[in-house]
């Protein structure tokens, strides 16, 4: 009678293709303009990010000097990367006279920008451009087009290396708190029992450090503060909501049938947190961390702006906004830094509510 | 009805086993000395109302029983390669080789007991790889062999998709390959089709009794559904309150119910030959009393229409062997007239 099955058992009308899970929410993620605009504007950062030195910068992107091909702008990203030949031949950090000068067959692919995050521009060193104007005198131009500080640094030199920091200071500290707030929330909502307790009471410990005073006070007692020591504590520190989320998810989760099903299967817990109820509960987990990495970035320009953030030579756009604290006439210093902190803290949490919004059960019900 | 040569080996042997719940309210005994045995390539229904402790009983076979419980006393033995091993207090991590390896597990709900974000056939598959050291692709092709054997249509396709685009009948299909995907000795079928529609239901048992003969796998089917036991069941025990108050081959016990409460369930069958058309259905009055407030002596005696006082609400009845391999928990069986 069964042999062969009747087709009015086998497939629901409504669903033709196979999608699973994540197509699903990607294409109710897609269909929202504002998210998909701030997730844009993301991946725009990323591209920014990665591409600094070819966008704003004194050192050739390529050169050719001497018959060989160098690429001195990764300088950018680590100082020791700097080809030795330029050292040892004097250029002293200025290219264009010194490669016309000690090798006149040489050629090199500039960056679009030729403005440095680091030091002014000196008069004629790119030839037939004056100096950078310093002091109050650098109102945004066509040559400094965000303007340039007291020094006359190029801000918007500055900005587009601050990036870097930026981009990092979310995903590497974000990164870290999700892996403490998975691991610590998923054990206590599997585990339940004294476990459980432990890690709750912990976590509401963990949550009663206000963020930015623990970091002052590392901050002070740390003999080198770096960027990456700041990303440690702001990870180290809010993992909380995560955990919270996590356990709430696996305590839900712990008992549900396939659960069960995967248990008289013969899968040992590990396997059922990891590869059953993980995938399940990643979804509601990710919409803090995404709006984790918004506060990160805050905290860190908190920082930056109070005069603790990382050391002079790398830059961020809060030690610009920290700059413009003493000069305040010098709008152009708090108007760039400030937006582009605003932008990009604006669209990680509309990248976070769309995802609320495409992951979200009961939301998702509420549209069929 | 199918029939299997019966044999004298069980397959599973449960031996007074007590499985209670620690609770605030007390200690809460769902399961209060069963004894049961499956014999190899039988069918045994357990078959009871909702609450009389029969998942909890297929539970503790698998160690499974949920936190604030566990397993008391009592010893279940099961055969594995001719050797019976013990399997209360076994390791959890021997204990893990048995779930799934030895005994499989088909669960009420197919709806829910299958993990929305993974593909059929990577569950399936996943069911394979735990207990044989095999390639993902010899599982997958194992997936797929098991997919054709629980007779899913087009299942080069099917093994890709995800259970949400599944129905509940081919998704029961599905839970029964994962649960035969190692060839387990034993299938605890907990109330498998009760979620399904009745033409669903049907072809699931049908599938079911099939795989049975050509596999040789015991079933412990659990059911509050005398048709169902009807339909596919060697052998029945029937429970109540915590406590095997039946037990026989399925034939005696339709032909011959001796304990009030079976021939209660089997009246209150629509298809019972005493509740013709136009009749009302005979229902048992009251419900089983939850395992904190069991009744003293018979657990059944408010419920029965057979009391007899004092006897009956005084003293616990003991499983007596009636007719051979007939046994009744009743100081009035044999003497009860059968008819109601």
């Amino acid at each position: 009678m069964t042999s062969d099955e009747p087709s009015n058992e086998s497939r629901p009308p409504c669903q033709q293709a196979a999608r699973g899970f994540w197509s699903e929410a990607w294409r109710r993620f897609r269909s929202r303009k504002l998210s998909m605009a701030a997730l844009g504007f993301v991946l725009f950062l990323v591209l920014v990010a990665t591409f600094a030195p070819a966008i704003a910068g004194t050192k050739p992107v390529i050169c050719r000097y001497k018959g060989t091909i160098y690429v001195p702008c990764l300088a950018y990203f680590d100082r020791t990367l700097e080809p030795v030949i330029f050292a040892k031949d004097k250029f002293r950090g200025t290219y264009p006279a010194n490669l016309a000068e000690k090798d006149p067959e040489s050629w090199a692919i500039w960056p679009l920008v030729f403005q440095d995050p680091y030091r002014s521009v000196r008069d004629n060193e790119w030839p037939g451009e004056p100096a950078n104007p310093a002091r109050d005198q650098g109102a945004p131009s066509s040559r400094n087009l965000f303007g340039t500080d007291q020094y006359g640094v190029d801000v918007f030199a500055k900005m587009v290396h601050g990036t870097t920091v930026a981009l990092l200071v979310g995903f590497v500290s974000m990164g870290l708190a999700g892996t403490i707030g998975i691991t610590i929330g998923a054990t206590a909502g599997y585990c339940g029992g004294w476990v459980d307790m432990l890690a709750s009471r912990l976590i509401e410990v963990v949550m009663c450090i206000p963020t930015l005073v623990l970091i002052l006070a590392l901050v002070a007692f740390v003999d080198k503060p770096s960027i990456w020591k700041t990303m440690a504590i702001i990870g180290l520190t809010g993992w909380t909501g995560i955990a919270r989320l996590a356990r709430a998810e696996f305590l839900r989760l712990r008992s549900s049938e396939f659960v069960m099903a995967a248990r008289a299967a013969g899968a040992g817990p590990l396997r059922i947190m990891a590869r059953h109820i993980l995938p399940n509960a990643l979804a509601p987990v990710l919409v803090p961390i995404t709006f984790g990495i918004a506060s990160a970035i805050l905290i860190e320009s908190s920082l930056s702006f109070l005069g603790f953030g990382p050391p002079p030579p790398s830059v961020s756009w809060g030690s610009l906004l920290n700059d413009a604290r003493s000069n305040l006439q010098m709008w152009w210093l708090v108007v760039f830094p400030g937006v582009a902190i605003f932008l990009t803290v604006l669209s990680y949490n509309l990248v976070g509510e769309g995802l609320q919004e495409a992951t979200d059960p009961r939301l998702r019900e509420a549209r069929k | 009805m199918p029939t299997s040569p019966p044999s004298d080996e069980p397959l599973l042997s449960i031996d007074r086993l007590v499985t209670a719940f620690h609770t605030q309210a007390g200690r809460v005994p769902a399961v209060d000395g069963v004894s049961l045995s499956v014999a190899k390539g039988r069918t045994l229904g357990l078959v009871g109302e909702s609450g009389c402790g029969k998942s909890v009983t297929a539970m503790s076979i698998l160690g499974l029983v949920a936190s604030p419980g566990r397993i008391e006393s009592g010893s279940i033995r099961l055969a594995t390669d001719g050797e019976p091993v013990e399997l209360v207090g076994m390791p959890e991590r021997r204990l893990r080789q048995i779930r799934g390896g030895k005994v499989g597990m088909i669960f009420q709900e197919p709806m829910t007991s299958l993990n929305p974000v993974f593909t059929i056939g990577d569950q399936v598959a996943e069911a394979v790889r735990l207990h044989r050291r095999v390639s993902r692709a010899e599982a997958r092709a194992r997936a797929l062999e098991m997919l054709r054997l629980v007779r899913i249509g087009d299942p080069e396709q099917r093994i890709d998709e995800y259970p949400h685009q599944l129905s509940g009948g081919m998704r029961q299909r599905v839970m029964i390959a994962m649960a035969l995907a190692c060839e387990p000795s034993l299938v605890i079928a907990d109330e498998p089709t009760t979620a399904l529609d009745v033409t669903i239901q049907a072809q699931i048992l049908e599938l079911l009794s099939d795989l049975r003969q050509r596999l040789g796998t015991a079933i412990l089917l659990i059911t509050h559904d005398l048709g169902v036991v009807a339909e596919t069941c060697d052998d029945v025990a029937v429970m109540y309150a915590g406590k095997i108050v039946e037990q026989a081959s399925a034939d005696e016990l339709f032909a011959n119910p001796l304990h009030p409460y079976t021939i209660g369930l089997l009246a209150a069958r629509p298809e019972s030959a005493r509740s013709g058309a136009g009749q009302r259905l005979t229902t048992i009055p009251g419900a089983v009393p939850p395992p904190q407030h069991f009744p003293s002596g018979c657990r059944f005696h408010p419920r029965c229409s057979y009391l007899k006082e004092p006897r009956c609400s005084a003293e616990m009845p003991e499983l007596r062997e009636i007719t051979p391999g007939h046994f009744v928990r009743c100081h009035e069986a044999g003497q009860l007239e059968a008819s109601c």
